[in-house]
């Protein structure tokens, strides 16, 4: 039974883990708080304030009390002293120009951690002389911005390789620190899906390389990163879109209220100056919201960047939010990855040197981790190449044949892959299958591991133990998920019973087991006809339709260009698990944005009971002052600098999102509503009253 | 007699540019426009007030107060227009 110090240890230690994976950026911050402050004074251009509907109101609001403060009498004979009028109005003109600052300083914070993040970037991006191959084979120097997609490129240990391509030729380590943060050098090799994609920018620190620009000058990876990071192509999400829409008709609806209540004030004998009345509006109009609406977004991307996952919109990082089904790889999501040969299992009367004779004999030509540990394996069991591998032909495995292996010097042919598969060829080749090999394919799957069996021609010699282990920590995770209404399902290429106890080891709550990748794009397609938003990883060319069809679709970098342009997130770091990561920021996102905008519209309650009472109290409401405020004066200023003050105040949270805790909607709903909601009442009466106290009004 | 034209020709030539330029910049931005529309308006909108008024107020505060009645009303249409296209904002 897990006791709750185990879960705390269990909490803190997954907190730990998503922190060390958290990538720190080597963008430079210093100065970014300077620049944000005049940045947040060149956003008052109502030019700029015009795209912010609340702000904007604030703005103009701002520019009509700037007026009656030069003319207390501009719109009507005040009645009361012109001298302390102006003061009361240039104090309320201050206040709101201190609210939009303020709001734009949000803003400004928020797009300069970006900024910072781009310039880290582009100072990768700096031109670099390429060794273009000609068609004739010779080499010609050109300036990495001339390159085209198509061409072929020589890189040696030390150059920088000049733009985004595919290896064709060639094995070298990698420096990709200056895009990734990971300072360990990463293998390049032409042929496989993975490892066969290398970055514009990044350096090439062994060996050569021949590799096939796939991108053209301007579009390579870097660049893209670096307008996406700095907000340059950031369009509204529909979350966002919707939100400004209730925003909006709230601040009409208000605007109306403020302009009727002039004549109404006039009527029950308590006139008021345009200048109340306007305090009046700012302070009921959701401007905390209004204000560090953007900002939330943009922290939201940035929080995804610092997980060094670029996003390709603030769509797709909001759709993380509102993930209900993911897509899971087994291989390298849910267990390690690194699959490697741990036993030989004989049948059919044959003896561990002979299974790892013919195991070695398929394995020459494959370059997969598998493949090599097989190799390694077979040598260990002193077998050795009896045969030429220059007469040799290597088959490929492919996802239809499920096999792959040698066809040797003396016509035979040796085979290694899924025991259907296998089973399949030999008959084939008119033989027959001995009766432990489902026995052993059993065995091995019951293990949780990976069977492959051998054979040469019509022959079975013996099935191959595959060990494959399940990541720590991930059952933790899955239940996490649930708890949230988010459904796993894992994809795997191996057979129903080996999926079905890795399945039961990580704890998904789905598998589709023998899935060829046709079946990922078929079960996100089924999957959303449920109407349910789905997201998926990828690296290889076959995920790229995939990719694009899931609401979410995660490339790895070390994945394929193509794989890469289909999806709409890029994980630098190249790791699968980081797709439950994204799901907990986009719901962060979300619950942020939900818990401002509840806290801003649960202070109108106390900013309307602070002001109201006080401007009527010659109408006889006086009593509903229950905050006992001084004056109207000091009522009006306390809510406005409350109004005004509360805007910084919330930046770190709106910047850092509100704590994620795995709960469902309705108990997530329950506990804003409890702590935004009732907090949000009662904050703003404790806060304006002890404005009220500390202002020098009589 | 012989006539002379006094005013050099560089002169006629400066003011037909700046004169298209004034009219190009017009037709590029419509805000200054706007402005100018609704200060025609408020114009023939400030008497009526002023009538309204019975007189309490002077000349140059109904102006005022009518503007800001006319500047309320643009903020209405403008929030009405964000709320009908927000994707622009």
């Amino acid at each position: 039974m897990q006791t709750p110090q185990d879960s705390d240890s269990l909490q803190s230690s997954r907190s730990g883990k998503r922190d060390s994976r958290r990538h720190t950026p080597k963008a430079n911050m210093s100065g970014l708080y300077q620049r944000a402050i005049r940045e947040a004074f060149i956003k008052l251009d109502p030019r700029t304030e015009v795209k912010n509907p609340v702000m904007f109101v604030v703005w103009v609001g701002t520019i009509v009390t700037f007026l009656v403060t030069l003319d207390p009498n501009l719109f009507g004979t005040v009645q009361a002293d012109p001298g302390q009028q102006r003061l009361l109005n240039g104090l309320i003109t201050f206040i709101l120009f201190f609210t939009l600052v303020f709001a734009n300083f949000a803003e400004a914070v928020a797009e300069g951690r970006g900024k910072a993040q781009a310039d880290a970037l582009r100072s990768t991006r700096s031109d670099t002389i390429a060794h273009k191959l000609l068609p004739d084979g010779s080499i010609q120097e050109v300036s990495s911005t001339e390159l085209q997609r198509g061409d072929q490129v020589k890189v040696v240990a030390g150059d920088m390789i000049p733009a985004d391509g595919e290896v064709i030729k060639g094995i070298a380590s990698v420096d990709e620190s200056a895009i990734t943060g990971e300072s360990a050098p990463v293998l390049k090799q032409p042929g496989t899906d993975i490892m066969s994609s290398v970055t514009g920018g990044t350096r090439i620190l062994s060996d050569e390389l021949i590799l096939k620009v796939a991108s053209d000058p301007g579009q390579g990876f870097i660049d893209r990163m670096i307008a996406l990071v700095e907000g340059a192509e950031r369009v509204k999400t529909p979350n966002e879109i919707a939100l400004t829409v209730l925003l909006t008709v709230l601040t009409l609806v208000f605007l109306i209220v403020v302009a009727t209540v002039s004549p109404l004030a006039n009527y029950v004998q308590a006139p008021t100056t345009i200048a109340i009345l306007i305090s009046l509006l700012v302070a009921l109009i959701p401007t905390t919201i209004g204000g560090l609406l953007s900002a939330i977004g943009i922290a939201g991307m940035d929080r995804v960047a610092q997980f060094n996952v670029i996003a390709t919109s603030g769509r797709a990082v909001e759709a993380c939010g509102d993930i209900s089904t993911l897509v899971l790889d087994k291989t390298g999501t849910i267990t390690l990855g690194n699959r490697l040969a741990d036993e030989f299992i004989p049948v059919d009367g044959h003896t561990v040197e002979e299974v790892a004779q013919i195991a070695l004999a398929a394995s020459v030509f494959d370059e997969t981790p598998e493949g090599k540990s097989i190799v390694i394996l077979a040598e260990r069991n002193s077998a050795n190449i009896n045969f030429n591998t220059d007469d040799a032909s290597g088959v490929e495995f492919t996802a239809r044949t499920r096999m792959s292996g040698t066809d040797l010097p003396n016509g035979k042919e040796v085979r290694k892959g899924a025991v259907d598969a296998v089973k399949g060829f030999v008959r084939s080749r008119g033989g027959t299958i001995p009766v432990q090999l489902d026995a052993a394919y059993e065995r091995v799957s019951r293990l949780g591991g990976t069977p492959l069996a051998v054979c040469q021609d019509g022959e079975i010699y013996g099935v191959i133990y595959l060990k494959d282990i399940v990541k720590a920590g991930l059952r933790e995770r899955f239940d996490q998920l649930r708890r949230m209404g988010v459904k796993t399902i894992m994809l795997t290429g191996d057979n129903r019973i080996t999926a079905s106890v890795i399945a039961e080891e990580a704890g998904v709550d789905d598998f589709i087991a023998e899935a060829t990748p046709e079946d990922k794009i078929d079960v996100i397609r089924r999957e959303q006809a449920e109407g349910k938003l789905v997201a998926m990883t990828g690296d290889g060319t076959n995920d790229a339709p995939a990719l694009a069809q899931a609401n979410v679709g995660v490339a790895m970098n070390s994945g394929t260009q193509a794989a890469k342009e289909a999806a709409n997130m890029v994980d630098l770091d190249s790791d699968p698990t980081k797709l439950i990561d994204l799901v907990t920021i986009g719901k962060q996102l979300l619950i942020t944005r939900g818990a401002l905008t509840t806290f801003s519209i649960a202070n109108d309650i106390a900013k309307y009971f602070a002001i109201i009472p006080t401007i009527f109290a010659a109408a006889g409401i006086g009593s509903l002052n229950i905050m006992g405020l001084k004056s109207p004066q000091s009522a009006i200023i306390s809510a406005l600098i409350y109004n005004a003050l509360i805007i910084p105040a919330l930046i770190p949270l709106a910047l850092k999102g509100v704590q994620f805790r795995p709960l469902t909607a309705d108990q997530l709903l329950r506990r804003n509503i409890l702590i935004y909601g009732v907090g949000g009442v009662i904050a703003p009466f404790i806060a304006i009253k002890i404005i009220d106290v500390l202002l020098p009004f009589s | 007699m012989k006539r002379f034209d006094v005013r050099p020709p560089v002169l006629t030539a400066q003011i037909a540019e700046d004169m298209t330029e004034i009219w190009s910049e017009w037709r590029r931005q419509k805000l200054p426009l706007y402005l100018f529309l609704g200060l025609c308006f408020n114009l023939v909108l400030a008497p009526a007030v002023f009538a309204a008024t019975g007189g309490e107020m002077s000349r140059s505060q109904t102006y005022w107060l009518s503007a800001l009645g006319l500047v309320t009303i643009a903020l209405a249409i403008y929030l009405f227009f964000v709320m009908f296209v927000p994707e622009k904002f």
